[in-house]
């Protein structure tokens, strides 16, 4: 008589157990998701963050936790990411330079292609070369002529090295063959000061922050494929062969996450795309609501490899 | 200046309109309350509450929802104070000066004293440079835009050398702490290239040795080191009469008075300095006190005057720090950039554009920051008496407990682990050369002053393209006249904490 009890509880906890992994496969998430952030409070991906995580528990039932780490240009969050449980609770909200380029620069305790797959790419900022208005250079080809003429001589004010600010501005200088003094700064802010004070000839900048200038700046050339301040040429126009030049802010996944999670989760961000209230409250920041599917981002990402490989064997054997 | 005052009056219209002003208030206090609490717990730091609440902003309009975030950003600014007076605990760099009396007073049952000394300095410091700033926006922007990376290394060089030559200690002792903090700094990744150093091959160091574990080790941990060893008796006075400590008279505020308008006006100036912050203006607003005071030796050791000096000007910096916001749109911190975005989110863009165009908005909000000072006086003052009991719980009780906030707080910023292992090292570094007689605070300030010389150093480097001393003598002259002044102001700090050591050792002899 025990024994068959014994059994039948047996029996049914483990019945009771495959019903809760079978269920867990279809009701994820079933709990709260952490989001890592590799990066510190009050910069551009927080305020992201805290806005699409305050939007997104509508389409996945369950609330989306903010947690920053910064340390070590992306590393300390990144690697705590990559070490986490591939189970779709955590994930990471990164960018494509902590993603593609910093593997060419520094010895990472993690593989990014191998370790992470997109679950989506939120949006993507796009960045602009900005002169002072009263500046000798009007166009973005006498800029650069000028520069090559001067090797050495532009002074190019950049938010950090192998950062957001520096990368597009970076590209442009070795693609054109111009050798300038590039000078890091900690950030937007104070790179832009830098070309306000007379420090710097030129900087880049995104257009959000460009507008707020008024008449003080001029925009000589844009990142993205449609000009937006002032209808200034696009880094294409003047035949820059690449579009790599934005900043994709980017959400991940440990690679091994089960598919079906992982098709969970970039439903959800299709959906928040579409929501009105995530749209107004990313157009109030002055951020894009680009999403891209997680599928076709990977196949990015290769390429923005490649083409940083390229950047970084220029800038570092001269 | 015509155009300021019709502004101004329309912000004030804004700000005060009927309809609105009630809940704008309510709205303000809710933040300042909020503030005070997330600011008073370590780990728990005004700039995440404000990261958090951000949101909150695109669904309030303007007048509502800048002042509830004002609120918190003052009222936790204030909160940083309270650990840093009842158990020696700073929750920032900025309130590292507060702690050099603040627990000394508590320890005598002036805890509460203390508090209220700290809230009446801070909101006399915010306020006054909250109005100067409104007057004088348009000068302290250009004078923000002259400061580039050779004046800023200059002006934080000479900090440097102000704040280790009025510590507690030895002159040399404090030199020596100095170079340890810098060599502290530099572990983890270099400020230009961002290239690995110092961290041996370990992944965790790679980021750097944590500001906040580091001055909680410091300062709190070592504290409690040291307390362990004294009787409970010893550690606060158990004669205390009232449950809450005595109140703050008005003659130990009024003679305090020229210390804290003194404190105010470095406040204010370091503010207009962009990147040198509250840090550098609390200690030298408390060096200048101690410098002025007919007492010195008193200080350090529960003097309320020290507690004054360095509130009022830590907080002075607050209002000239929004000008390069307002102004340029460049954030001075992390802060000013959270502010930055609930600005751009309620419409309002920072930058040349916005004083022209939304005057009277921006007049409305900066007199938002005055009033918040005013509310901040009332519910700081009714709070008090809450936090000055803290004296009165047992030190059986007192000391796990404020070791449990240091371990909860120091793992709660970054959840990570190695963050611990800083902490409990640095408590025993700080429990060592408190022992020996160390002032600990140079190395804190070395620790936090350090990345920021190095990374102005470099950028000058940068910008002179090998010509450093043509560049630096012919391109910025404000550069040279800092650095010329900095071994006359060296001489004369050394000259004076002579005289006063020759003088303490004769009063020591006479008694003998």
């Amino acid at each position: 008589m025990r024994r068959t009890l014994l059994k039948t509880v047996a029996a049914g906890a483990l019945a009771l157990g495959l019903g809760i992994t079978g269920a867990m496969a279809q009701s994820f998430p079933e709990k709260p998701i952490t989001i890592i952030l590799p990066l510190g409070a009050g910069g551009s991906h927080d305020l992201n963050a805290r806005v699409f995580t305050s939007i997104i528990p509508q389409y996945l039932d369950q609330a989306m936790i903010v947690r920053l780490m910064p340390g070590a240009s992306g590393q300390t969050g990144t690697a705590a990411a990559a070490s986490a449980p591939a189970d779709g609770y955590t994930l990471l909200f990164s960018h494509n330079y902590f993603d593609q380029l910093q593997q060419h620069v520094k010895d990472l305790p993690y593989e990014p292609t191998k370790d992470f797959v997109t679950v989506a790419r939120l949006n993507s900022a796009r960045f602009c070369l900005i002169v002072l208005a009263d500046s000798e250079h009007k166009s973005i080809n006498g800029l650069l002529e000028y520069g090559r003429a001067n090797p050495g001589k532009l002074e190019f004010a950049h938010s950090g090295q192998w950062g957001a600010g520096m990368v597009p501005g970076a590209r442009l200088l070795q693609w054109a063959k111009v050798n300038a003094n590039m000078t890091p700064y900690r950030g937007g802010g104070p790179s832009l000061r830098a070309l306000l004070a007379g420090d710097a000839d030129f900087t880049v900048q995104l257009p959000s922050t460009i507008a707020g200038q008024g008449d003080k700046v001029r925009t000589l050339a844009c990142v993205n494929d449609e000009p937006v301040v002032g209808s200034p040429p696009t880094f294409k126009s003047i035949g820059f062969p690449t579009e790599l030049g934005e900043m994709h802010r980017i959400i991940m996944a440990p690679r091994d996450i089960p598919a079906d999670r992982l098709a969970i989760l970039r439903e959800a961000f299709a959906k928040l795309q579409e929501d009105k209230t995530y749209q107004r409250m990313m157009g109030r920041l002055g951020e894009d609501t680009n999403l891209m599917d997680g599928a076709d981002y990977e196949k990015l990402r290769p390429v923005q490899s490649d083409d940083y490989k390229a950047l970084v064997d220029s800038m570092t054997s001269g | 200046m015509e155009d300021l005052f019709v502004s101004m009056g329309q912000g004030a219209a804004i700000l005060f309109n009927p309809d609105t002003f009630l809940l704008t208030v309510l709205y303000m206090i809710g933040g300042l309350l909020l503030g005070m609490f997330v600011g008073s717990l370590p780990g728990l730091t005004t700039l995440t509450a404000m990261a958090i609440l951000l949101p909150i902003v695109f669904f309030l309009p303007p007048i509502f929802g800048i002042p509830f975030l004002l609120g918190i950003y003052k009222g936790g600014i204030y909160g940083g104070s309270i650990p840093a007076i009842l158990v020696s605990m700073p929750g920032t760099g900025a309130a590292v000066a507060t702690t050099f009396d603040g627990p000394a007073l508590t320890r005598q049952g002036k805890g509460r004293k203390a508090l209220e000394m700290a809230l009446f300095s801070s909101v006399i410091g915010d306020f006054s440079s909250d109005v100067f700033t409104i007057f004088m926006i348009v000068p302290i922007a250009l004078i923000a835009l002259k400061i580039g990376p050779p004046e800023l290394g200059a002006v934080l060089f000479l900090s440097l050398i102000v704040i280790s030559a009025t510590g507690s200690g030895a002159f040399v002792k404090g030199l020596l702490v100095m170079v340890v903090g810098l060599f502290v700094a530099m572990v983890g990744q270099d400020p230009i290239g961002a290239l690995s150093r110092f961290t041996f091959g370990v992944f965790e160091l790679r980021s750097g040795i944590s500001l906040l574990p580091m001055l909680i080790g410091l300062f709190a941990l070592s504290e409690l080191l040291l307390n362990i060893e004294k009787r409970a008796s010893a550690y606060i006075d158990p004669n205390l009469k009232s449950r809450e400590g005595e109140r703050l008279t008005w003659p130990e505020l009024r003679s305090c008075g020229r210390t804290i308008m003194r404190s105010t006006i470095i406040g204010t100036t370091i503010g207009i300095i962009p990147g040198v912050g509250q840090v550098v203006a609390a200690f030298v607003g408390y060096a200048a006190a101690k410098n002025a005071s007919k007492h010195p030796e008193r200080f350090g050791k529960g003097e309320l005057e020290g507690v004054a000096a360095a509130e009022a000007a830590n907080n002075a910096v607050n209002g000239p720090t929004l000008v390069p916001m307002l102004t340029f749109g460049i954030p001075g911190d992390n802060i000013t950039a959270i502010l930055l975005g609930a600005f751009v989110a309620v419409g309002m863009r920072p930058g040349p554009e916005l004083m022209v165009e939304q005057g009277p908005q921006v007049f409305a909000i900066l007199l938002a920051m005055v009033l918040a000072n005013v509310l901040f006086l009332i519910v700081g003052y009714l709070s008090i008496p809450l936090f000055a009991r803290v004296v009165r719980i047992p030190k059986s009780l007192l000391m796990p407990m404020t070791i449990m906030f240091a371990f909860a707080g120091v793992f709660a910023v970054r959840n990570n682990p190695t963050d611990l292992y800083v902490l409990g090292a640095f408590g025993v570094i700080g429990y060592v050369l408190r022992k020996y007689r160390f002032d600990v605070a140079p190395l804190a300030m070395a620790f936090i002053l350090g990345p920021e010389i190095e990374r102005s150093v470099s950028q000058t480097l940068s910008l002179s393209q090998g010509d450093l001393f043509g560049y630096v003598l012919f391109e910025r002259p404000i550069t040279v006249v800092i650095l010329v002044l900095t071994p006359v102001i060296a001489y004369s700090l050394w000259r004076r904490s002579m005289k006063l050591r020759r003088e303490s050792q004769v009063m020591l002899s006479q008694k003998e």
